[in-house]
């Protein structure tokens, strides 16, 4: 049952700073679901939590990154429609 | 693979629907120019373990410093100069010769990244989040962090509202380290709770 575990990681125990992306629209889409907490929310994480709580437990076997996606999607879904800014 | 090259018509699935977000996200204004960028190399270069090790070091270094952190954790860990998004709740929960203490998520992936950077891909796993609560004796032995019998073992599941980090135990023979030797020695996985320096 530990086979997704990445046993690698446990290879280079002192890598830190260590890259956390594998490719880069993994840091895109994070940097992403980080704008919309930002611009849209007003920095309310929770929103976005609640979305990628659902997204993981709806696959739990989906690529991590690839669950933040869905997530963000749900979320942006929410958002009003038009132009959104409560920040400046 | 390779001989697709990147042109954009090689973009997988996943990599379509992150340059659809990105697409929209910017016609609605909601990321300014150089966002993106800013982010990725913030965590990439600034953030990450290297914080929550000088607080460690610190900590074994300055017995006052770790009465602090073991009362105030989010306070403490400002006093050095990390804080902020997703650390705003800090608890730190120290290993002794008897306890030994580690952090999971099990919903989803909360994690102190102020002081960790982000979490490792381990960490997002259902078999990590799941087998952490249910067996982490046996989890953490696969993992190479073999615990005796009689130490007690106690499992802290990371939330919205509580993020968790480890003071690990200092490793004899350090006495006469200095704190930036001392933060040299102390890992992520320390901190995490799944390996023991």
């Amino acid at each position: 049952m530990s086979a997704q575990l990445s046993l690698s990681e446990m290879d280079l125990p002192r890598r830190n700073g260590e890259l956390a992306f594998d490719a880069p629209w993994q840091s895109t889409v994070f940097a992403l679901a980080a704008a919309v907490v930002d611009h849209a929310f007003g920095g309310d994480r929770e929103p976005f939590r609640r979305q990628l709580i659902k997204a993981i437990a709806d696959e739990p076997g989906r690529p991590y990154w690839e669950s933040w996606t869905a997530a963000l999607e749900a979320l942006v879904e929410t958002l009003p429609d038009g132009p959104h800014r409560d920040e400046t | 693979m390779s001989e697709e090259g990147h042109h954009p018509a090689a973009l997988s699935p996943v990599e379509q629907r992150v340059a659809a977000l990105e697409a929209l996200l910017t016609e609605r204004g909601l990321v300014p120019e150089g966002f993106i960028e800013e982010i990725t190399r913030r965590y990439e270069s600034e953030i990450g373990p290297m914080n929550g090790a000088k607080v460690v070091a610190r900590a074994w270094a300055d017995p006052e410093y770790k009465q602090r952190l073991l009362a105030e954790g989010t306070a403490a860990i400002a006093e050095l100069g990390f804080g902020g998004e997703e650390g705003e709740h800090m608890v730190v929960v120290e290993n002794t010769a008897a306890v030994h203490n580690v952090v999971v998520c099990t919903l989803c992936s909360c994690y102190p990244w102020p002081v960790l950077g982000l979490p490792p891909a381990w960490y997002k796993d259902p078999p990590y989040r799941a087998r952490m609560v249910r067996e982490p004796r046996a989890l953490l032995a696969e993992m190479g962090c073999q615990l005796p019998g009689d130490v007690e073992i106690r499992v802290w599941d990371s939330s919205a509202e509580v993020r968790y980090l480890v003071l690990p135990q200092r490793p004899p023979g350090t006495e006469r380290m200095t704190e930036a030797e001392l933060a040299g020695l102390v890992t992520r996985d320390s901190m995490i709770g799944v390996a023991r320096l």
